[in-house]
């Protein structure tokens, strides 16, 4: 099953990762992302830019309406994605737990929605 | 067949002989792996271009061969450079290609090598993945691809599962004796996986060239011939063969699923349901019972419905009582559940599914909800009918089964709307 990890971040959190003492912070995640890579679990993932850089597009009267910042103001919000690959729920929760944000904030895990169908 | 497709399947026949050959004589089965598949790739445009040789194995084991000994070469030399003792070093033969190349081995070790990839230390991930390679030849390309995982995942899979097998320092050789009904067990799983992996494939690239059922098909019948007796081999091949059958009636022009009961059975392959029919038959009559089997009578009791309404649910009740004996689970019990309804009616199948409610092992799994969704919509019960469909559209991970389970929610009519 594929699922997506996704990082959730405050404003505050980034700032943790850099600096003296974001190191440790960096290493745990490049360990992380080499053990994924190295077990054939990591399919992709991206960091997202703050979101101050997003536009928010709504078509309105078949217009397309475009506002800067996000869709919905919260005090958290998406900084980045990872999916794996894993083969039971309990390995992608436990990957989840490992990435330094689950520390600070929060990570979702949710599974991929498949294009396979069993017999009904 | 065209040439192309005649060269493509003797090479894909011919992968898993060809490295149990180079395993045999030189160990090094993870870079014998490496070396076949060089030469299959070599193969593929040499053979297009000037014919298929005299000897396509012997061809095969030849380039093979020179291309391990390119590889330890260079291995080799990466450990002097780091002045580290060759321990690599390959006996004097190994410089040339061995007396006897051009004849074929006087063995298959296409079940040595199927033993090998589905090693029980591998997660099946990667089992399936080692087995489509070593023994189906196919190209991690193209794995990736039926697996819809990018190539660089499929590649660390593959080469991961190789180290871990080099690391475990089984040797090329069967399982002994008394592990082997065992080991078998699970190759016959790893098959089975990855029929399913096609069969439910409703869209998109695993459709495409690397046909997984077709693939999991040949895998069975070139294991069947090499234990022509094990029932369970051949109870899988005509499960495989059997369910197959129905591939093309199982979905609509558009990718939604049609449920078996409303499938258009003219559109179903009679000729594989007549071999799929006369394999199980001939297995029930003379080979120890098993899961497999089982299994295979029920979809042979389906393929033989002209008629949805004509379906023998007592035989196929019956059947699911001796696999619940077999091989229980959760799920067995759930379709249990529904031929119980079949031949008893709707309530009483709705019994089963609160004994499995109180067991608790199906919680929150979609077959559940889907399943007492159908029951209750047969007992008349539209308005906790179309509950339980919402509930398992909410759950399940499936696009297509979700898209399905919506629709039958959406046309049921509840009183007062």
């Amino acid at each position: 099953m594929k699922y997506m990890l996704m990082i959730y971040d405050n404003p505050g959190t980034r700032e943790a990762f850099f600096g003296e003492e974001g190191k440790a912070l960096m290493a745990d995640m490049e360990t992380l992302m080499r053990e994924l890579t190295e077990s054939g679990e990591l399919i992709g993932g991206e960091a997202l830019a703050d979101p101050s850089n997003t536009k928010t597009v709504r078509v309105r009267d078949g217009a397309a309406v475009i506002t800067d910042g996000p869709f919905a103001e919260a005090k958290e919000h998406l900084g980045g994605y990872l999916i794996v690959e894993c083969e039971r729920p309990e390995r992608a929760t436990e990957i989840a737990a490992r990435w330094p944000n689950a520390k600070f904030c929060a990570m979702e895990v949710r599974p991929l929605m498949e294009q396979s169908g069993g017999d009904l | 067949m065209s040439a192309e497709v005649r060269a493509e399947d003797l090479l894909r026949r011919l992968a898993p002989q060809a490295l149990g050959a180079l395993a045999r004589r030189y160990g090094h089965f993870d870079m014998c792996e490496d070396a076949v598949q060089e030469a299959l790739l070599e193969a593929s445009i040499q053979w297009a271009r000037q014919g298929i040789p005299e000897h396509p194995q012997g061809w095969l084991i030849t380039v093979a061969s020179r291309r391990l000994t390119d590889q330890l070469r260079s291995e080799q030399a990466r450990r002097r450079r780091e002045d580290v003792i060759a321990a690599l070093t390959p006996p004097e033969a190994f410089w040339s290609p061995a007396p006897g190349d051009d004849a074929p081995p006087d063995q298959d070790d296409t079940l040595t090598v199927l033993f090998l990839c589905c090693h029980p230390s591998l997660s099946p991930a990667s089992q399936l993945a080692l087995t489509l390679r070593a023994v189906g030849g196919l190209t991690t390309a193209e794995i990736a691809r039926a697996f819809l995982v990018p190539e660089a995942t499929m590649a660390q899979r593959i080469s991961r599962s190789k180290a871990r097998i080099k690391a475990s320092g089984v040797p090329f050789s069967l399982p002994p004796e008394g592990e082997r009904q065992e080991r078998l067990r699970v190759v016959l799983h790893v098959l089975y996986l990855i029929f399913n992996e096609g069969y439910t494939a409703t869209a998109g690239p695993a459709l495409q060239r690397a046909d997984l059922t077709g693939e999991a098909i040949r895998l069975a019948r070139a294991v069947r011939q090499l234990l022509p007796d094990d029932g369970e081999v051949a109870g899988l091949l005509a499960l495989m063969l059997l369910t197959d059958a129905r591939r093309a009636a199982r979905t609509s022009a558009d990718g939604g699923l049609i449920p078996l009961a409303e499938q258009d059975r003219t559109q179903w392959n009679a000729a594989a349901i007549a071999e799929g029919v006369a394999l199980i038959s001939a297995t029930l009559q003379r080979a120890p019972l098993g899961p497999y089997q089982v299994q295979a009578a029920i979809a042979a009791v389906h393929d033989e419905a002209v008629r949805a309404e004509e379906t023998d649910w007592p035989q196929i009740l019956a059947l699911y009582q001796l696999l619940e004996r077999l091989s229980p689970s959760p799920i067995v019990t759930l379709n249990h559940a529904v031929a119980v309804a079949m031949v008893r009616g709707p309530a009483a199948g709705l019994e089963l599914l609160a004994a499995l409610d109180a067991e608790g092992q199906l919680v929150g799994n979609h077959r559940l909800d889907a399943v007492r969704a159908h029951l209750l919509e047969l007992a008349g019960d539209n308005a906790a009918a179309r509950d339980s469909y919402r509930a398992a559209a909410r759950r399940t991970t499936s696009l297509p089964e979700q898209r399905y389970l919506e629709t039958r929610a959406a046309r049921l009519v509840v009183g007062n709307e």
